[in-house]
């Protein structure tokens, strides 16, 4: 019973954080909008939320992984724009999606270089690379248009095996990122990297031998090739480039981990967490739209849960 | 190591050191608070580069850029400061760094539990090792420091102040592993400040001050007095001023107060002229009293009146420090690098921050300049002037803007922690001279050091504090350190002290 | 390079926030490719469109000295936009709508203040968030479609000058001016130095950290209404998106002008002169035909190297 409240309030003695309670929502929602309108239990609309919680699920995974080195990452939204531009540029499938990888490593690298050897706040770093990404869509891709190749529509759209493609797209994250996290000493390095920054001995683990240069740097690369392949999924449903199409995606993403019990200030999360997270934030995001809820007023919404879910950490820093 | 040089932010630390280090031989590095030994053996595990001098291993040099590289070449360290990190267990930390691999890369969890428990069944400890070292006592967290630190196979072994924590029965446990050590031709340096462990276990002692080798002696040809003198430098009597007259009224009483829900309560008074002391080994409740009147913890109970006026408890968190500024009682920071000082700023800020302090944020600000050129006279401060950075100022002198700051505020009580942290001795000197003058013109001190030393030489009255409470107050002039120790270890009669029923 | 970053030339060098050698360079640039440009008539122009993000700068350097940041401005400013423009207060006066503008913007500081300094949440996201939040409900209010006129006294009194200055322009030097002076003659200003300096410190020391941090927010969030009321004068019109762009020009201008997380040595004036450097930059860009996404890549890049710069500069010192 202890171990059970302890999960519920996420209390010191456990690295997961709370990820029980996010859960009991996602159930609450769910079962609060089949009895609220008739259309959510209807198979299409189901079959739909998969695709739609998609790229929040890959790009919240990504994002999870510097949250808990307690860094910050605000340049996926752009780097989802600036993929799904890249992809509409007219090339060869074999040439385009490698080439989304190769530059979404480089941006992460960047990222991740920049914040540590010039000691630049997180935050800071990243930021400005939202605002170059974002300059060099919108010479890309101006407005929204051209085509994306047709591997990526289908690989999308279609199915295998009469199971829809976002499912695999959706195993593939999970096993990359559970493999990243708990199957390797580079996961368990970053808890350690996170742990030390959160407790305020920032060198802690470098202390113990860890290159945590070289880590942090690795988790901005995978958090922005996740935000990449968030764009590729999103390319494949749109059918198009779009320069906003990840507009503010940065936001939803972080409200999803912390939704998932994982803290902010680094050190404490879990995979499941972050995936319930976004699955509570793609439920209600479908609900909104089941019960004609302005997407205007959506936006206000997801703001003030952001809002709420930090408030309700709390943090020894203050400041950015 | 020879010749080691290495300077902080302009502050020499170690001025041309050397330390030679035997295989199969327990070398004991004395010194005071900030004479350098920590940063020493810091360069010694990689974690500071040294500016100037090298590293010989079987005379051939080495260069650590890093941790890794130290502990590549066979050198295991266990550091002062609790360095675990909380959101990993015993096994992950005990093997961080160099964890074992499963097939496909993965991480060998079964073994790491597997050996870090042998660890710790060896050192007599039966904790699970898939604990998160967050919900461990600092005690058991020292004692999974060492295990992590002896237990590697390495050739050199580092043991800096490792049983500060520590309970006699885990003193001796960790002893008997120490000449296992020893016994098979492994080198081990132990820094320690408990005279009795130095001469149990170590054969040979070098002593450290303010940077600068005294010397290397084999224990052998040394007594704890001889001891004493070559770390100091000098008579002990000529480095404390004269102790205070009769006290006057008490300014300060604390009752019934109870530290923890689990701890038994004390009390305690301070009288102005006085200068209290608390004393006891780290980690007691000292500074958890301490920092309980500026609101920092919560008590679980107690009456504190200061100057005939309630002091409601809980002090409040955020504005505690205001509020006991308020009523004449100023707090100075252990830390004062991170908690006391703003390094960036003039001297002249420093001191008037406490000023400031209490005047509405509307109010213009006053220059405070005679309040400030005053002080720094009288603490003679020495600083490029009043505008120079603190930073760019020695410890000591740190150190005396940052007691200058409360002198200047207008305070008759003064809650210290560590007034003489990484200062020179002629500085400590000045600084205790401060603290009496202080008192002698009516002013009341209460303060908390980890240097027994220095609290006799310093004080009036000096109150052991062990499990959260005070367990015997005795006169300063009948305090040994012997006396003070023996009442800190609860040897009298009264209960083991840390967390021994595991 | 370390050798150069210790000469003490080199380190004084180093001291004068970046702001004034971009201000130079950019007005060495513009008068030998557009010299005829340079006269107090076109410069008053381009400087009095630039006067509500210079407003807006006055409220981030302030919590950026208190190691914070506001992201929020955006929202405040279309909020006020609206509130002005659609019409919802038909027929109310001028000084109304000033203080409307105002409460508007304290109250989101204040809210913004006590989530930072008293929950200690992240600054970033809780004033993102605040931002996302105003902006949503405008667009929800206004249904996405451009609200009504702005009622034209606003207009009259932006388009008057003094002499050849126009009012605006008098206006933010004298606001920047004010609050220099508040900053370096009352404790307030004390205050701030001190928990931008080393929070621990200031606490320990009896600063009021959660109320300096409350206040610089509070004062943040009145200057983003100022900067809204300037900013609805000068377009004259509702918008759905005005003023989006503000808060992360802010964030750029203030960096450029010496004014990074805690350290203040750039005073008002740096980043006084790091927004006059935008309004440069935004002439020569244009100038030079460089439209929008170079505009959005110059700012990313200012922010990123005037980072850069002050983080090999820490590390040096």
């Amino acid at each position: 019973m202890t171990a059970i409240s302890r999960r519920l309030t996420g209390a010191r003695g456990s690295r997961q954080g709370m990820w029980l309670l996010p859960l009991l929502i996602v159930l609450a929602i769910a079962l609060w909008l089949s009895l609220q309108t008739a259309q959510f239990l209807n198979g299409e609309n189901l079959l739909n939320l998969v695709p739609q919680a998609m790229p929040l699920v890959i790009t919240a995974v990504g994002q999870m992984f510097v949250i808990l080195l307690g860094g910050l990452d605000l340049s996926v939204g752009s780097m989802i724009s600036f993929t799904t531009a890249v992809l509409a540029l007219g090339g060869p499938a074999w040439a385009l999606i490698p080439a989304v990888f190769v530059l979404a490593a480089l941006v992460g690298f960047s990222n991740g270089f920049i914040i540590t050897r010039f000691n630049v706040h997180p935050i800071i770093a990243t930021l400005s690379m939202q605002y170059i990404l974002l300059g060099i869509t919108r010479v890309l891709r101006p407005v929204s248009g051209g085509t994306v190749p047709d591997i990526v529509i289908s690989a999308v759209a279609g199915s295998f095996l009469g199971i829809p493609m976002p499912v695999f797209w959706g195993i593939v994250t999970l096993a990359v990122a559970w493999k990243l996290l708990y199957g390797s000493r580079f996961g368990l390095h970053l808890f350690a990297i996170g742990g030390g920054v959160s407790s305020g001995v920032e060198d802690a683990a470098h202390n113990f031998g860890i290159a945590d240069r070289r880590n942090i740097v690795l988790a901005y690369v995978i958090c922005a090739c996740f935000a990449a392949l968030a764009g590729i999924f999103l390319a494949g449903r749109i059918v198009s480039g779009d320069p906003n199409v990840g507009l503010l995606f940065e936001l939803d993403a972080i409200t999803a981990v912390a939704i998932g019990g994982t803290q902010l200030s680094g050190a404490i999360g879990s995979l499941h967490g972050t995936v319930i997270g976004a699955l509570v934030m793609a439920l209600l995001a479908n609900g909104m739209n089941l019960t004609n809820v302005s997407p205007f007023i959506q936006t206000t919404i997801k703001g003030a849960i952001l809002l709420l879910v930090v408030a309700l950490q709390s943090r020894k820093k203050m400041g950015l | 190591m020879s010749e080691i040089r290495k300077a902080f932010a302009g502050t020499a630390a170690l001025k041309g050191v050397s330390i030679t280090l035997q295989s199969g031989s327990v070398h004991a590095l004395m010194g005071e608070n900030g004479a350098g030994k920590s940063t020493l053996m810091k360069i010694l595990a990689g974690v500071h580069q040294p500016d100037g001098g090298a590293i010989l291993r079987d005379g051939r040099q080495v260069v650590f850029h890093r941790p890794k590289d130290a502990l590549e070449a066979g050198i295991s360290t266990v550091f002062q400061e609790l360095s675990l990190l909380p959101n990993l267990t015993i096994a992950e930390n005990m093997f961080l760094g160099r964890e074992p691999t499963a097939a496909f890369g993965g991480v060998d969890h079964r073994r790491m539990r597997r050996e870090a428990g042998k660890a710790l069944a060896e050192l007599g400890l039966t904790l699970d090792p898939g604990t998160l070292v967050s919900r461990l006592s600092i005690g058991e967290r020292q004692f999974v420091e060492i295990a992590h630190g002896i237990m590697t196979d390495a050739s050199v072994f580092i043991l800096d102040e490792p049983t500060a924590a520590l309970n006699a029965a885990d003193v001796e446990v960790l002893n008997r592993h120490i000449r296992r050590l020893k016994d098979e031709g492994k080198a081990v340096v132990y820094i320690s400040h408990r005279m009795d462990e130095i001469f149990a276990i170590c054969d040979t002692v070098t002593v450290l001050k303010d940077g600068e080798l005294v010397g290397t002696r084999p224990l052998a040809e040394m007594t704890p007095a001889t001891l004493i003198a070559m770390m100091v430098g000098r008579e002990l009597a000529d480095l404390f001023p004269q102790r205070g007259d009769a006290p006057g009224p008490v300014v300060l009483s604390v009752e019934d107060f109870r530290i923890t829900e689990r701890s038994k309560p004390f009390s305690l008074s301070l009288s102005r002229g006085e200068i209290v002391a608390l004393a006891g080994l780290e980690g007691q409740g000292q500074q958890r009293f301490l920092r309980s009147l500026v609101g920092q913890y919560y008590p679980f109970a107690g009456r504190v009146t200061i100057k005939g006026k309630a002091l409601p408890l809980p002090v409040p968190s955020g504005g505690g420090v205001r509020r006991l500024q308020a009523m004449g009682v100023g707090f100075v920071p252990e830390d004062r690098k991170e908690d006391g000082l703003f390094l960036g700023l003039s001297v002249a800020h420093n001191i008037a921050a406490a000023l400031h302090s209490k005047r509405s944020e509307l109010a213009l600000a006053e220059g405070y300049q005679r309040l400030i050129a005053d002080t720094m006279s009288s603490l003679a401060v020495k600083a490029g002037g009043p505008g120079a950075a603190v930073g760019t100022l020695s410890g000591g002198n740190q150190q005396k803007v940052l007691l200058g700051r409360y002198l200047a505020a207008d305070i008759d009580i003064l809650l210290v922690e560590e007034p003489t942290r990484g200062v020179d001795i002629g500085a400590k000197s000045e600084i205790y001279r401060l603290l009496r003058d202080f008192a002698r013109k009516g002013g009341a001190v209460l303060v908390l050091s980890r240097e027994t030393i220095e609290l006799i030489g310093l004080c009036d009255r000096i109150c052991v504090v062990h499990n959260d409470t005070i367990v015997k107050e005795m006169p300063a002039a009948d305090a040994t350190e012997h006396n003070i120790l023996d009442a800190a270890l609860g040897a009298n009669g009264t209960a083991r002290i840390i967390n021994d029923s595991h | 390079m370390a050798a150069a970053l210790a000469n003490p030339v080199m380190r004084r060098l180093l001291r004068v926030p970046p702001a004034y050698y971009v201000f130079a360079v950019l007005l060495a640039v513009l008068w030998v490719a557009r010299p005829n440009m340079l006269n107090l008539n076109i410069m008053g122009i381009f400087v009095r469109q630039i006067v509500p993000l210079g407003i807006l700068v006055l409220g981030q350097l302030l919590v950026m000295r208190v190691r914070s940041i506001d992201l929020s401005g955006g929202g405040v400013i279309l909020l006020i936009n609206y509130t002005i423009s659609s019409g919802v207060f038909p027929g109310a006066s001028m000084a109304f709508f000033i203080v409307l503008a105002l409460a508007i913007g304290l109250a989101v500081g204040f809210f913004n203040g006590l989530m930072v300094g008293v929950r200690r949440v992240s600054a970033v996201i809780v004033t993102l968030a605040v931002g996302i939040v105003l902006v949503g409900f405008v667009q929800y209010l206004s249904s996405g479609k451009p609200p009504g006129d702005v009622p034209g006294m606003f207009a009259d009194i932006y388009n008057t000058k003094l002499g050849p200055v126009p009012t605006p322009v008098i206006f933010w030097v004298a606001a920047s001016a004010a609050l220099s002076l508040f900053l370096s003659r009352t404790v307030f200003g004390r205050f701030v130095t001190s928990v931008g300096e080393n929070v621990q410190a200031a606490h320990f020391s009896g600063v009021p950290v959660a109320r300096t941090v409350v206040l610089t927010h509070t004062l943040a969030g009145l200057f983003a209404g100022i900067a809204a009321l300037v900013q609805t004068a000068s377009i004259a019109v509702g918008s759905v998106r005005v003023g989006l762009d503000l808060p992360i020009l802010a964030v750029a201008a203030t960096i450029l002008g010496g004014v990074v997380f805690g350290r203040g040595e750039g005073g008002v004036w740096g980043p006084f002169f790091g927004v006059l450097s935008f309004a440069l930059l935004f002439v020569v860009m244009t100038t030079f035909g460089v439209d929008e996404p170079g505009k959005l890549i110059a700012q990313g890049l200012i922010i990123l190297l005037a980072a850069i710069f002050y983080g090999i500069r820490s590390r040096s010192n």
